[in-house]
């Protein structure tokens, strides 16, 4: 992939991000334990760029993306956003109504075709509703667009009439795609959107984004947990463990040498492409720290097998190891950690 | 809720996006799909409308006036015969008239069969004028024997008024204290189901411990204390809307649980959290995504809940503390046959309502298991 120009304006930064739940009294007196879903991530992503975010489930990527969609109101930091007029806005801290004219810049791509979409609706309200609301067309103007929206995701503008449920999960991803869409955004989170997808159509809709990127100029927020499909389409990838940016680099890079222990256990995951190549697998043993009881130091500690003393003690900062190379680590460049430069050439 | 015509093909077609020609398949539609193949439903849900359709049209399908009475007390049902004694065949069907004789013993009438008379039943005959609706003018019945002749299909009472009208004009107010008081929880449950729902915290909490509250009090007593709340003297009106009110005020609990449910289910559905993304207002995705996505749960504890509805009149009414004669339904049907006499001796004075009672409440049940499965058309 190209790595992206030096002269990119930066679209969106996240700075300090935190979405924390729980946390308050409850009717019966208890207070119930804050868990920390995002917790204290900056990063900046830069126009026409594919900015990825991945780790496992439960890491907080999905409650991430949808705060700087603001589906969910964050708790704290900011998401400082550059909108085409110029200037800037914190889409973090705007109040509902403040919010409205940028709502249309940043949308989202859900993981689930099947919920993603109103059972009662044809797809006519479906991908009209946002023009309709947001005042964009109206009548006649709506029956045009969705039809000319339908034909860019490769569907007929005939089946505007139709109700979801007639079709396949590759044709109702590419419905939630024109419904994103419709509001011309300039940013799209993919929470991803290719994941519930069969191999093939993984494929089909990965160029779809590929295509309306390069058409409309859009900027993603791609959202996995597929290194594969991270590694075909990012630019940029920032890795996430329990809440917090772990390792945040440039996608060939990070696949070449990965600089925190847990990126390189993620990468061992990846099944080689060549089963007789061998490769020490790197397994993770126990489970992802309790974001409502997290341990002390490194929150990574407990898993790691490059764990010191100064680990369990003392909490690692995000830091710049080289221009553009973030990592959070005591040890990082000490250490001597695989990537997977075979994926490349051979996977996709 | 209107519902499209059937297609004759029996088998559901498959929903694939081919064709443009092919025929658009609403979620409507295909919940009416699930609900045919429910053979039983269906049948229930004839019966309840052809049952429906007799309230309305009381006057029309009961061969006389509720308040008529006729010579002959405590008269079994007539037989309604093709052959005659003889063993001739009638086109025409007939009933035999009554001959009375009194049992020197107990006094009670003993009626045998008086071959010397028949009365020819035709349909559509002209009996005793009433008023359609209340309003119109008319005195064609559906069924009836010609003038100076009886006919009473489920017998006659302690009064000869003849129990088939009474049962008809009953179901009137026994059906639809259902109907109404459904619709009152309908209302009630959504509104307060969805405030609970959507906005959660202390209201949500405060709402479901009331609810809970309401359901922990025994029915029947809590029923009994509120209608005998009820003044004896007013007005048979009035007194069947306090019934109403008092059975409504239970039943909206179940229906404000499922909105709840429900609403909390949803909000956190994609489509809402798109809807939330791309600025649709509240209102609106209360109205376009969440409300429509609920009604056919909310349709299905409905239905559920009209046979508990019916039963709590009836039960009210035979206990005494519900609706009172003049006024007739099922409930005061039975409890005018609370008589070891009656119960002995003149069996269809009861048997009738309860006939009636346990038909509509099973069709009822029916007819909801039906909706219950086609509730969710895309559940596989």
């Amino acid at each position: 992939m190209s790595s992206i120009s030096v002269q990119a304006e930066p679209i969106l930064s996240v700075r300090d991000l935190k979405k924390h739940f729980g946390g308050k009294k409850t009717w019966s007196g208890a207070v119930s334990k804050t868990i920390r879903a995002v917790d204290g991530v900056t990063f900046t992503i830069y126009e026409g760029e594919t900015f990825g975010l991945v780790g496992e489930s439960g890491c907080g990527k999905t409650t991430l993306g949808r705060c700087i969609a603001r589906a969910l109101d964050p708790t704290g930091g900011e998401v400082v956003y550059a909108p085409k007029e110029g200037g800037a806005v914190d889409l973090a801290s705007l109040k509902p109504r403040d919010l409205r004219p940028y709502r249309q810049d940043v949308q989202m791509i859900f993981q689930d075709p099947i919920s993603s979409l109103n059972p009662r609706m044809t797809l006519l309200d479906i991908i009209g509703e946002p023009m309709v609301v947001n005042g964009l067309a109206r009548g006649e103007e709506v029956k045009h667009r969705v039809g000319d929206l339908l034909e860019r995701v490769g569907l007929r503008a005939e089946y505007m009439v139709r109700y979801p449920h007639a079709f396949s999960g590759g044709q109702r991803q590419r419905i939630g795609i024109a419904r994103a869409l419709a509001l011309n955004p300039r940013v799209i989170v993919c929470d991803e959107p290719v994941s519930a997808l069969d191999v093939s159509v993984q494929a089909q809709i990965l160029n779809l984004l590929q295509d309306l990127q390069a058409e409309k100029n859009l900027t993603y927020l791609f959202i996995a947990h597929d290194l594969g499909v991270v590694e075909y389409l990012c630019d940029r990838v920032a890795v996430m463990y329990v809440g917090q940016v772990v390792e945040l680099a440039e996608t060939s890079d990070l696949f070449a040498r990965p600089l925190h222990p847990y990126t390189e256990a993620l990468m061992s995951a990846v099944p080689p492409a060549n089963p007789r190549a061998a490769r020490a697998p790197r397994l993770l043993e126990g489970d992802l720290a309790n974001a409502a009881n997290l341990p002390p130091g490194c929150h990574f500690h407990p898993r790691c097998g490059y764990c010191v003393e100064r680990c369990r003690t003392e909490e690692p900062e995000l830091r710049e190891y080289s221009p553009g190379r973030f990592v959070r680590c005591h040890r990082a460049g000490e250490l001597k950690l695989d990537g997977v430069a075979e994926l490349a050439e051979a996977d996709l | 809720m209107t519902v499209e015509a059937a297609p004759t093909t029996a088998t559901a077609p498959s929903a694939v996006a081919d064709g443009v020609t092919a025929r658009i398949i609403s979620p409507r539609r295909l919940m009416w799909w699930k609900f045919r193949k429910h053979k039983l439903a269906v049948a229930s849900a004839i019966f309840l409308i052809l049952a429906y359709l007799a309230t309305i049209f009381a006057g029309f399908v009961a061969p006389y006036d509720p308040a008529t009475r006729s010579r002959n007390l405590y008269a079994p049902p007539q037989g309604i015969h093709f052959f005659d004694e003889i063993g001739q065949f009638h086109l025409q069907p007939f009933v035999y008239g009554w001959k009375m004789t009194r049992d020197l013993e107990t006094l009670s009438p003993v009626y045998t069969v008086n071959p010397e008379e028949k009365f020819p039943v035709g349909l559509f005959v002209r009996g005793e004028p009433y008023k359609l609706f209340g309003v119109i003018d008319a005195d064609v019945r559906l069924f009836g024997v010609a003038e100076g002749g009886y006919f009473h299909l489920a017998g006659t009472d302690h009064f000869g008024r003849d129990m088939f009208t009474r049962l008809v004009y009953g179901a009137q107010i026994s059906l639809s204290v259902g109907i109404i008081s459904v619709l009152v929880s309908l209302v009630l449950g959504l509104v307060i189901g969805g405030i609970s729902g959507l906005y959660g915290g202390w209201i949500d909490n405060f709402i479901q411990r009331v609810i809970e509250a309401i359901i922990a009090i025994p029915t029947i007593p809590l029923w009994l204390g509120l209608a005998a709340a009820v003044p004896r003297d007013w007005p048979p009106l009035y007194q069947y809307f306090a019934i109403l009110v008092v059975l409504s005020l239970i039943s909206w609990t179940s229906t404000a649980r499922v909105a709840r449910g429900r609403f909390l289910a949803l909000r956190e559905q994609d489509f809402v959290t798109a809807a939330r993304v791309y600025g649709a207002s509240r209102t609106r995705i209360i109205a376009k995504h969440l409300v429509p996505n609920l009604m056919s749960y909310v349709i299905v504890t409905l239905t559920l809940a009209i046979p508990g509805i019916i039963i709590g009149e009836t039960a009210l009414s035979f206990l005494g503390v519900g609706l009172k004669a003049p006024t007739v339904s099922w409930g005061v049907l039975l409890q005018e046959s609370q008589k070891v006499q009656i119960i002995q001796f003149y069996p269809w004075l009861w048997i009738g309502p309860a006939v009636c009672v346990v038909s509509v409440v099973l069709a009822f049940n029916f007819v909801g298991d039906g909706a219950r499965d086609a509730a969710d058309p895309f559940s596989r």
